[in-house]
């Protein structure tokens, strides 16, 4: 069976779901085998993008005989090789598909499985329906309360925005993570989490709203009392007394090292532009506040 | 009686009768004087033993040895001044068979102990007397400058000491630092590693449960079909039933071959 020729099979699948005068219903079941049976062909010899072809239809064929699950298998194989053809639009498209018929099984983890895989595979050629996708990922595993899986898809798009320089959204997206952190009470990822956003702050040379981001996170007791946070705060001192050797010093240290690669890197590269306007700032504060203290 | 009975009993008598015994009360009260003969011996022996000590710290050619010493001499001297006050207790009482000049003489004694125990050199530059000293010779303006010279000379040869001491000290300090710090780097990394591993643990907890459920339950599954599927095998191979099996067989067969014959006919 495996021997006869793949476009052999597929032309016979083809005719028996064909409806035509003779045939008033579609033979799905048997056309399934033989459309598998022709991917796999394809597959092994290399011809991907007729391969792809005959998963798709395999997969339109389990579903229709209402196994989505099947269906869905089929359908992750058929983006595989549309990745491999770097054929983006479809890969996505096929992806999609899949995560939903993973759902309609009642299977949310496969489901965000599917959808960080695309993102994965979108990563470099599609970076914004990437981190669509990996958003699209991380609700789904919430909704299903299995938090715990999110923080590599949010560390994944956190990085994504950073290579997009869109340092904001990349803040955000940690302060996601530390979130999900939240709720499982991992308190190590959290603070590292909380840390990351403000140093992305930093690097987008917005200290406003690293203090504003510092102090919000400072409400939660377990980033107090953590090492991230003193670091943070040492971080923040150096920016107002406009010390760039410290900031080259705290950059260094143990606490920045045991982040994500890409934001040791943003760490390195501290500080991006002028310090020395922050400090004038801050002084005159100071001032009005002795001036408060005298009276 | 047990032996300790015994024992018991003699010494709950003794210890009521006790009151009755006059000489041993006799001797008690004398060893009490002597108490205050013997406490004085025993400080008397102990500032002794520190002149002692204070000679060897004198001629002690190592420092650190030397400073040892001087903190031993320097903690005796404590112990025995706080005696002090005791032994002045002890003379002012008065006890029998003892003269009123003896009784003079201890209330005299007291008193000199705390300078003599002072006197003993523990290393440190005793500040009164050389302000008293310098005091002194202010009016005599020709010793001074011999004295003065005197302790400078001393005083630089322990300084160049000490300075080498300080250096040798501060070196061994920075490398303590330097290698606390390298500890202090590998602890960080393992303190967030630890975290980390614990958070991945406690992630694959609930999959772990999952897991286990899952495959339960494929057990179970698992078992009733092999009990079906025994009991299906058994049907059909029984031997009864083969048998029976055979046996038709072979009579349709004879039936056949019967019909076979009489239609060649």
């Amino acid at each position: 069976m495996a021997a006869s020729d793949p476009n052999k099979l597929i032309a016979k699948a083809d005719k028996l779901t064909r409806l035509s005068l003779t045939r008033w219903n579609a033979d799905w079941r048997n056309a399934t085998v033989l459309y598998e049976q022709a991917a796999n062909g394809f597959r092994l010899a290399k011809d991907y993008e007729k391969a792809k072809i005959a998963f798709e239809k395999a997969s339109k064929g389990q579903e229709m005989l209402s196994s989505p699950w099947d269906a869905a298998k089929h359908m992750e194989s058929a983006a595989a090789l549309a990745k491999e053809l770097s054929n983006w639009r479809e890969a996505a498209d096929f992806y999609r598909k899949a995560s939903e018929l993973y759902m309609e099984c009642d299977r949310p983890q496969p489901a965000s499985d599917a959808l960080g895989k695309g993102a994965r595979a979108l990563e470099d050629a599609m970076p914004e329906e990437a981190v669509q996708l990996y958003a699209d990922a991380c609700t789904i595993l919430e909704e299903d309360g299995k938090e715990q899986m999110t923080f590599d898809l949010y560390r994944a798009a956190s990085s994504v925005y950073i290579k997009l320089e869109k340092y904001t959204d990349a803040a955000s997206v940690m302060l996601n993570l530390g979130l999900a952190a939240d709720k499982c009470n991992a308190t190590n990822s959290q603070c590292k989490a909380y840390l990351g956003a403000i140093i992305i702050y930093l690097y987008a040379h917005d200290f406003k709203q690293a203090q504003k981001c510092y102090n919000d996170c400072s409400q939660i007791d377990a980033f107090l009392s953590s090492d991230q946070s003193r670091c943070a705060s040492k971080f923040l001192a150096a920016y107002t007394d406009g010390d760039v050797e410290e900031i080259k010093r705290i950059a260094q240290s143990s606490a920045v090292s045991h982040l994500d690669h890409v934001i040791i890197k943003l760490a390195r590269k501290l500080p991006t532009g002028d310090v020395s306007g922050f400090k004038t700032a801050t002084a005159e504060d100071d001032e009005q506040l002795d001036e408060d203290d005298l009276t | 009686m047990s032996v300790i009975d015994l024992l018991t009993r003699v010494d709950t008598i003794c210890n009521k009768y006790d009151k009755y015994d006059v000489e041993r009360h006799r001797e008690s009260n004398l060893s009490g004087d002597d108490a205050f003969a013997r406490l004085y011996a025993t400080v008397d022996a102990d500032i002794e033993a520190l002149n002692q000590k204070a000679e060897t710290a004198s001629k002690e050619k190592g420092k650190a040895s030397a400073v040892a010493i001087n903190a031993e001499i320097r903690r005796t001297k404590a112990r025995l001044l706080e005696e002090v006050p005791k032994l002045q207790k002890l003379a002012v009482k008065k006890v029998k068979g003892l003269s009123s000049q003896e009784f003079a003489a201890r209330n005299d004694l007291v008193p000199a102990l705390p300078e003599r125990i002072q006197a003993i050199p523990d290393g440190t530059p005793a500040a009164p007397k050389q302000t008293g000293g310098w005091a002194s010779s202010g009016s005599r303006p020709d010793i001074k400058f011999d004295s003065d010279g005197r302790f400078d000379d001393e005083y630089f040869q322990q300084t160049e000491e000490s300075s080498r001491f300080r250096n040798e000290y501060e070196m061994r300090r920075i490398k303590q630092d330097q290698g606390l710090d390298v500890i202090v780097e590998g602890l960080d990394t393992l303190k967030d590693m630890a975290h980390d591993m614990n958070e991945e643990l406690d992630r694959q907890v609930p999959l772990m449960d999952e897991i286990d459920t899952k495959v339960g339950q494929a057990a179970s599954d698992l078992k009733n079909t092999n009990v079906r599927l025994k009991d299906t095998v058994i049907q059909l191979r029984s031997s009864r039933n083969f048998c029976i099996d055979i046996v038709l067989l072979i009579i349709i067969l004879g039936i056949a071959a019967y019909l076979y014959n009489v239609l060649k006919k």
